[in-house]
């Protein structure tokens, strides 16, 4: 199945803005992580604070909806979703 | 000075009668940093008939950068009152309420009460979830925007029909002090000051239910679609509940 991930800010600096990946059945925000994570040197270590915790300013939207909503990095993913990782900024 | 003339450039598009909306139009300016400052200058020469701006802080030399609403003589200054003096010179039809004063949950009600809309002009998540709070209490809309470096954000939330910044963003993103050019925070508070002219005068469509994301390193633009959490603590179906309660009693 296909997934779209889309980057932004910071993230962008180790990483496409854009990629269609396709990925099996089954899939989950972590398994799609970790498929990331093996293209893009350093996406790791910007993203986690340990292997199962992502660092408080991360992110991830699936379809528009914060997955710390749905659950969490094992999130079902379907075919011809969206997701979107962005480290919300915070200054004024 | 005639007031007819300042707007002859803009009235072609919002009408006389858009004109006098933002005239009677009470927006509350939360920060009077560097988005406030470009909030606050583009609102005020716009026509906005009141200005409430509220800041806690002192002008500093490192303000400058960005924050343009303030001049060299004005370090040392309260912002506010430094504030006041540039939208008063920028035009005279305003009323400035400069409130010194640090926005937190026993003060944000007074604040906020009286005003049609709330901007962000804050620099820290915790005092954004406490005018998200207000915002969802009061039914004000509020305008969120934030910036980092070459990056910045923007959403309009409806309470009620869009999602709240606790839907998008719900745990806060450590305090840092972080890096920030001024041309930033100029391009993410004109944006929410489109929103906050357009929301006044009823024209176009404004930005909800998207998250915009703006990359000035690369000189783009995207908004993402957001959507509503229905047990958001601060404005799922729990909360409602509570606000129904609270409005029998």
């Amino acid at each position: 199945m296909n997934v779209t991930v889309k980057s932004f800010a910071t993230f962008r600096e180790v990483m496409d803005r854009q990629l269609t990946l396709d990925i099996p059945e089954g899939s989950t925000i972590r398994t799609l992580l970790a498929e990331l994570n093996g293209r893009y040197n350093g996406l790791n270590e910007l993203m986690f604070a340990t292997m199962d915790t992502l660092k408080d300013f991360v992110n991830i939207l699936k379809n528009g909806r914060n997955i710390h909503f749905l659950a969490g990095l094992d999130t079902p993913l379907d075919d011809g979703d969206l997701v979107a990782l962005f480290p919300p900024v915070a200054g004024g | 000075m005639s007031s007819d003339e300042r707007f002859l450039r803009q009235i072609p598009l919002i009408g006389e009668e858009g004109q006098e909306k933002l005239k009677k139009a009470r927006i509350l300016i939360a920060g009077a940093g560097g988005l406030g400052s470009a909030i606050a200058t583009y609102l005020a020469a716009a026509g906005v008939g009141y200005i409430r701006i509220v800041d806690v802080d002192i002008v500093e030399n490192s303000n400058l950068n960005r924050q343009i609403l303030y001049h060299e003589p004005d370090i040392g200054a309260c912002k506010v009152e430094a504030a006041e003096k540039t939208i008063r010179a920028l035009s005279h039809d305003v009323e400035v309420d400069a409130i010194c004063r640090h926005i937190d949950e026993k003060t944000v009600r007074d604040l906020v009460r009286g005003t049609d809309l709330i901007i962000d002009g804050m620099d820290n998540f915790a005092a954004r979830y406490i005018l998200n709070s207000a915002s969802l209490d009061e039914k004000i809309p509020f305008i969120h925007g934030a910036v980092n470096g070459f990056y910045g954000q923007v959403t309009v939330i409806l309470p009620g029909i869009t999602p709240c910044l606790r839907c998008i963003v719900p745990t806060p993103p450590t305090w840092e002090r972080n890096p920030i050019i001024g041309v930033t925070c100029g391009v993410i508070g004109c944006i929410e000051a489109t929103e906050a002219f357009k929301y006044l005068t009823g024209t176009g469509e404004i930005l909800k239910n998207r998250l915009l994301l703006w990359d000035g390193l690369r000189g783009e633009a995207e908004s993402l679609q957001i959507m509503r959490y229905p047990d958001c603590i601060d404005c799922g179906s729990s909360a409602i509940e509570q606000d129904v309660r609270r409005f029998r009693v």
